[in-house]
C-alpha cells in the first residue's frame, strides 16, 4: 500500500490514484504544506532564534514586535516569537499522540465489536453510548484533573474520550464490509475471525478512518488549548497557545498582540488539517474513482 | 391515424470534464395517437437520453438540447416557455421510470404522490383526488387499495411500485407515456403481467406508447413500429415485421442473432456482436457502428448521416444495406 | 412510534445513571480532598466535616443516597459555597447558559441551513463558492479563538461592544457568534451535501416529469429529504453548544454554569463537579431524544410500526 510515484498515465491502485487526485486539491496541498513547514519550523526553532523559550527578561516586559524580539514580549520578558514555535510542538504533538491514543483504543473496540456481533457488541456499543453521554470537554477536564498536568497525561486525557468516534466507526465499516463477497470468500478459504479482520476487513476500512483522525488532529489540538485557556491545560513553562492566549487576555487592551498570534496560530494550524481532511476525504470517495 | 408526436433531427450532448458526449444526433422519429412504438438499443445508446428531451427533463448542465423540434399536437415542445411545458408533464406526456425502487419519494405516502398530480392537472379537491387515487390502485391491481394508499413507499415490493409508477402515469389520462425500460428491474414473472395491464390500460384509453427498452421480446409482442438506436443515432426504423424478419442493418441483424431461440438445437453457439460500444465524446467518423460490422466497407468511414428507404416505411442508415 | 420513543428513553435513564456513577468514581480518583485549602485543617475538623457530609460512609452508600436525591431534584452540597445547594447554584447560573445557547442555536440553524440549500440549489456559482470557503473557515477555527478577536475587534478597537459580564443584548451577540460559527458552518456543509445529494435522486425527476411547479418539488419533495441527515448532526451539534459554552463563558466572563464547572474545579468541590456534570450530561441527553424522536417523524421509514 505504498504511496504511488508521480507518473503521466492515471493510476490504478486506490493510494496511487488517491494520491493523484490530492495533489489536484490545492487547498489539500495548502494545508499539508503549512502544516510541514510549521513542524519544521518548530524543530530548527532553537537554531533561529537566539532566546530560550523560558527565558524572562524582567527589562523588556511586554514590549510590541519589534528587531529584537521579533513578535513582541510578554508579561515576563519572554520572546513570542520563541514561544510561538515551541508551542507549535506541543500543539502537534497533542494532535499526533492523541489520534494515536485513540487509534489504540478505538481501532481493536471496534474492530471486535463489528466483527464479533452479538452480545459482545452490544457490550462494548453500550459502553461507547456512556462515555459518548458525556460532555466530552467536562470528561476531559476531569480526567485530567485526576491524572496531573503533565503533557503526557494532557495526551491521554484527551484520547480517552477521543476514541468513541474511531470506534464507532470502525464497527460501521466492518459491519459493513464484513458481509461482502470478498469477506465470504476468505471465511470459506478458512480464514478465521481475527485473520480476517486484521488482513481484509481494517485495510479496506482506511480511507474513512483516516480522515477521521484527520479531522480528529484539529479537535485535539482545540481541547488542548481549551484546557489552557481556562487554565488547567499543561503546566508551565512548557508553552502552549492555549496558556498563551490566556496568559495574554489580561493584557488584551495593551498588548493585543500577544493574544493575536497565538490565537492565529491556532486558527491557521487547525485550518491546515481541516484542509488536508477534505481533500483526504475527497481523495479516497470511492465513488469518485474513474 | 393522425401524429401525435414528431421528433425531428433531435441532438442532446453533455457537457462533461472529458468532453462534450454526443448522448443523442439527428434523431427522429414519430409516434401515431394510440400507437405503441419501441425504441430499442443495449445501454447507453441515447434511448432514454432522448425520451427526456422530449419533455424536457435533461439537466442543464451539463446536458443541453442543441438542436432538433419535438412536435406534440402541432407545438414545438423545445421552444415552450417553462410554465408550458410543466402543464405537458403529467397530464399530456407521462413518464414510468426504471428503477421503481428509487422513483418514488420514501418520505411522502403513497396518496399525496399520487394526489398531486391530480389536483394540479385535473383540479380536484382532496376527497376528490383520494378516491381517484384508490381507484387507480384498483385499476392497476393493488388489493386493498383504501388501506395501502396511506403507506409509504418502503412497505411495497418492487413491482408494486411499478404499479403505482404505471397508476400515476395514467392518473391524468394523458395521451402519450413514455415507459423508460418499465419492467427491467423487475422479477421475470411480474414483468408480463405488467406489460399486459400497461398495454390493456392504454388500449381503453387511446394511449400512446413509447416504449423504451432493451428486450427484443417485449419489442416483438407489444409494438406496432421499431426504432433501433445506436451511438445515439437512430440506424433502422420500420414496423416490427419488418425489423424483426428482413433487418438491413448490420447492428440489428447482430441484435436479432444474438438472441437465444428455442426452435435452434442446443448445440448452436450464441452470437455475440464484436467489440465495444462507442466513445459517445468522440465517436467513429462516418457511420458509428463501422469499427465491430462485419461487412465494413471503406465508404461506412466517413460521410453525413441519412435514412435510405429500403421499403415502403422501412429505413436504415447503412449504405450497403439501402443498396441491397 | 411510541415503541420506539420508550424504548430510546429507557436506555437513556440508564446510560445517566451510568454517567452519574462514573462521575462519581472519578471524582473520588481526584488526588487530594475535598478540604484541601490554602491553610491546612485541622484533622478532627475534617473529620466532622466528613460526618457532616456523609463522606465517611461507604462508597456505594454515599452513591446510592446521592442518587436517591438527584431523582428528587436535589443534586448535592457544595463544598466552596458552604451556604447554598448545587442545585441552586445551577438554578443561578442556567438562565444565561440557556439563553447563550440557545441564541447560538438559533443563529447556526437561521444561518447554516438556508446558506447550505443557497449553495446546493446554485451549485458552482459565487454563492456556493463563498458558502463552502466561510463555512470550512468557520468549522476550523476554535469558538474561543473566534471569540477572542471578536473582542479584538469590536471591544478594542472599537469599543462597540463589552467585552464581557452578563446584562443586555450586548452582552449576548459576541459569545453567540462566536459559539454558534462552529455548528453554523457545520450545518451549512451537511445541509448543502444533502441537498445536492437529494436532487439527484430519481424521485425528483418523477416528480419534475408529473408536472410540478419547481417550488413545490423543491419544498414537498427536496426538503423533508434533505433535512434528515441534517437532523441528526443537531443532536450532537446541540450537545456541542452546551459543552462549547464552557468556554466561552470564561472568555467572555459569563456567570453561567460553564464557569461555574471551571471553578469547581479549580476548588476541588466535589458537589459542585458531580452535579454539573450530570446536570450538563442530562440536558445533552434530552436534546438527542428530542432530536431521535424528531426524526422518527420526519423519516417515516425508520419507525418501529
Amino acid at each position: 500500500m505504498a504511496i504511488a510515484a508521480e507518473s503521466a498515465r492515471p493510476h490504478h491502485t486506490l493510494w496511487g490514484d488517491a494520491f493523484v487526485r490530492l495533489r489536484r486539491n490545492r487547498l489539500a496541498v495548502v494545508g499539508a504544506v503549512l502544516i510541514i513547514s510549521l513542524a519544521l519550523a518548530s524543530i530548527i526553532v532553537p537554531l533561529i532564534s537566539p532566546y530560550e523559550f523560558d527565558e524572562q527578561n524582567l527589562n523588556a516586559v511586554l514590549e510590541g514586535p519589534s528587531h529584537a524580539h521579533l513578535l513582541g514580549t510578554d508579561g515576563l520578558g519572554r520572546d513570542v516569537f520563541t514561544r510561538l514555535f515551541y508551542g507549535a510542538r506541543t500543539s502537534l504533538a497533542v494532535g499526533i499522540f492523541v489520534q494515536l491514543i485513540v487509534l489504540a483504543i478505538g481501532l481493536p473496540i471496534g474492530a471486535l465489536a463489528g466483527y464479533a456481533g452479538g452480545r459482545v457488541d452490544n457490550l462494548l456499543m453500550r459502553f461507547v453510548d456512556i462515555v459518548y453521554a458525556f460532555p466530552d470537554l467536562l470528561l476531559i477536564i476531569l480526567i485530567r484533573a485526576i491524572l496531573g498536568g503533565s503533557i503526557y497525561m494532557i495526551f491521554l486525557a484527551i484520547g480517552l474520550v477521543a476514541w468513541v468516534n474511531v470506534a464507532r466507526l470502525v464497527r460501521g465499516q466492518i459491519l459493513t464490509l464484513k458481509q461482502r463477497d470478498f469477506a465470504t470468500a476468505a471465511r470459506a478459504m478458512g480464514g478465521s475471525g481475527p485473520y480476517i479482520t486484521v488482513r481484509h476487513l481494517l485495510p479496506n476500512s482506511l480511507g474513512p478512518i483516516i480522515v477521521l483522525i484527520t479531522f480528529g488532529i484539529p479537535r485535539a489540538i482545540f481541547a488542548e488549548a481549551a484546557l489552557s485557556y481556562i487554565g488547567i491545560g499543561v503546566k508551565p513553562p512548557t508553552p502552549s497557545w492555549g496558556t498563551m492566549i490566556y496568559n495574554g487576555y489580561q493584557n488584551i487592551f495593551g498588548a493585543p498582540y500577544l493574544v493575536v498570534f497565538p490565537a492565529i496560530a491556532v486558527g491557521i494550524l487547525m485550518l491546515a488539517f481541516t484542509f488536508l481532511g477534505d481533500g483526504l476525504r475527497d481523495a479516497l470517495d470511492p465513488r469518485e474513482r474513474r | 391515424m393522425s401524429t401525435l408526436l414528431e421528433v425531428r433531427d433531435l441532438s442532446t450532448h453533455f457537457h462533461t470534464q472529458d468532453g462534450v458526449v454526443k448522448a443523442v444526433e439527428h434523431a427522429s422519429y414519430e409516434v401515431d395517437r394510440g400507437e405503441v412504438i419501441a425504441l430499442v438499443g443495449e445501454s447507453g445508446c441515447g434511448k432514454t437520453v432522448s425520451a427526456l428531451s422530449i419533455v424536457r427533463l435533461i439537466q442543464d448542465p451539463p446536458g443541453k438540447i442543441v438542436s432538433g423540434q419535438v412536435n406534440f399536437n402541432g407545438t414545438d415542445l423545445l421552444k415552450l416557455p417553462r410554465q408550458a411545458i410543466r402543464k405537458v408533464r403529467g397530464s399530456q406526456i407521462a413518464m414510468i421510470f426504471q428503477e421503481p425502487m428509487t422513483s418514488l419519494n420514501p418520505v411522502l405516502t403513497i396518496r399525496r404522490q399520487m394526489t398531486e398530480a391530480l389536483e394540479i392537472h385535473r383540479g380536484m379537491k382532496s376527497q376528490e383526488a383520494l378516491d381517484e387515487a384508490i381507484r387507480l390502485l384498483e385499476r392497476v391491481g393493488i388489493t386493498e387499495a383504501e388501506r395501502r394508499v396511506k403507506d409509504y413507499p418502503h412497505k411495497f415490493s418492487g413491482g408494486m411500485r411499478q404499479r403505482v409508477m404505471m397508476a400515476m402515469a395514467i392518473s391524468c389520462q394523458p395521451q402519450l407515456i413514455i415507459a423508460d425500460e418499465p419492467t427491467t428491474a423487475v422479477d421475470v414473472t411480474i414483468q408480463a403481467q405488467l406489460l399486459e395491464m400497461l398495454h390493456n390500460i392504454t388500449k381503453d384509453l387511446d394511449t400512446a406508447i413509447i416504449l423504451i427498452t432493451h428486450n427484443l421480446g417485449i419489442v416483438a409482442r407489444y409494438a406496432r413500429r421499431v426504432y433501433v438506436m445506436y451511438a445515439g443515432r437512430i440506424v433502422e426504423t420500420g414496423s416490427a415485421e419488418d425489423v424483426y424478419h428482413d433487418p438491413r442493418h448490420p447492428y440489428t441483424v447482430g441484435l436479432i442473432a444474438s438472441v437465444p431461440r428455442l426452435d435452434e438445437p442446443r448445440t448452436a453457439r450464441l452470437v455475440p456482436i464484436e467489440g465495444q460500444p462507442p466513445d459517445l465524446i468522440a465517436p467513429p467518423l462516418g457511420c458509428p457502428f463501422h469499427p465491430r460490422c462485419s461487412r465494413v466497407q471503406n465508404q461506412c468511414k466517413e460521410g453525413a448521416y441519412e435514412l435510405i428507404e429500403v421499403a415502403p416505411g422501412h429505413y436504415t442508415s447503412c449504405r450497403i444495406a439501402g443498396k441491397d | 412510534m411510541l415503541k420506539y420513543s420508550l424504548n430510546r428513553l429507557f436506555w437513556i435513564v440508564l446510560v445517566l445513571i451510568a454517567v452519574a456513577f462514573i462521575t462519581f468514581s472519578l471524582m473520588h480518583l481526584v488526588p487530594g480532598g475535598p478540604w484541601d485549602r490554602e491553610k491546612e485543617l485541622a484533622p478532627q475538623v475534617i473529620e466532622n466535616l466528613n460526618k457532616k457530609y456523609g463522606l465517611d460512609k461507604p462508597y456505594f452508600v454515599q452513591f446510592g443516597s446521592y442518587m436517591w436525591n438527584v431523582l428528587q431534584g436535589d443534586l448535592g452540597v457544595s463544598y466552596s459555597y458552604q451556604d447554598r445547594g448545587v442545585t441552586e447554584i445551577l438554578l443561578d447560573g442556567l438562565p444565561k447558559t440557556a439563553t447563550l445557547g440557545g441564541v447560538a442555536f438559533l443563529i447556526a440553524i437561521l444561518i447554516g441551513v438556508p446558506l447550505g440549500m443557497a449553495a446546493a440549489l446554485k451549485q458552482n456559482s459565487i454563492i456556493d463558492y463563498i458558502a463552502v470557503f466561510f463555512s470550512t473557515l468557520f468549522a476550523s477555527i476554535p469558538g474561543f479563538v473566534l471569540g477572542i478577536f471578536l473582542v479584538l475587534i469590536f471591544s478594542v478597537s472599537l469599543h462597540l461592544l463589552p467585552t464581557g459580564g452578563w446584562g443586555t443584548i450586548d452582552h449576548v451577540i459576541m459569545p453567540a457568534f462566536a459559539l454558534a460559527a462552529l455548528p453554523a458552518a457545520y450545518i451549512a456543509r451537511v445541509t448543502r451535501a444533502s441537498m445536492l445529494d437529494v436532487l439527484r435522486q430519481d424521485y425528483i425527476r418523477t416528480a419534475r416529469a408529473k408536472g410540478l411547479a419547481e417550488y413545490v418539488v423543491l419544498v414537498r419533495h427536496t426538503l423533508r429529504n434533505a433535512l434528515i441527515p441534517v437532523m441528526t448532526v443537531i443532536g450532537p451539534e446541540l450537545a456541542f453548544l452546551i459543552t462549547g459554552s464552557v468556554v466561552i463563558e470564561s472568555v467572555f466572563s459569563i456567570p453561567g454554569t460553564g464557569r461555574l464547572f471551571v471553578q469547581g474545579i479549580a476548588q476541588r468541590d466535589y458537589g459542585l463537579i458531580m452535579g454539573t456534570t450530570l446536570f450538563y450530561a442530562f440536558i445533552i441527553a434530552v436534546a438527542n431524544y428530542v432530536v431521535d424522536v424528531l426524526y422518527g417523524v420526519v423519516d417515516p421509514r425508520i419507525r418501529y410500526d
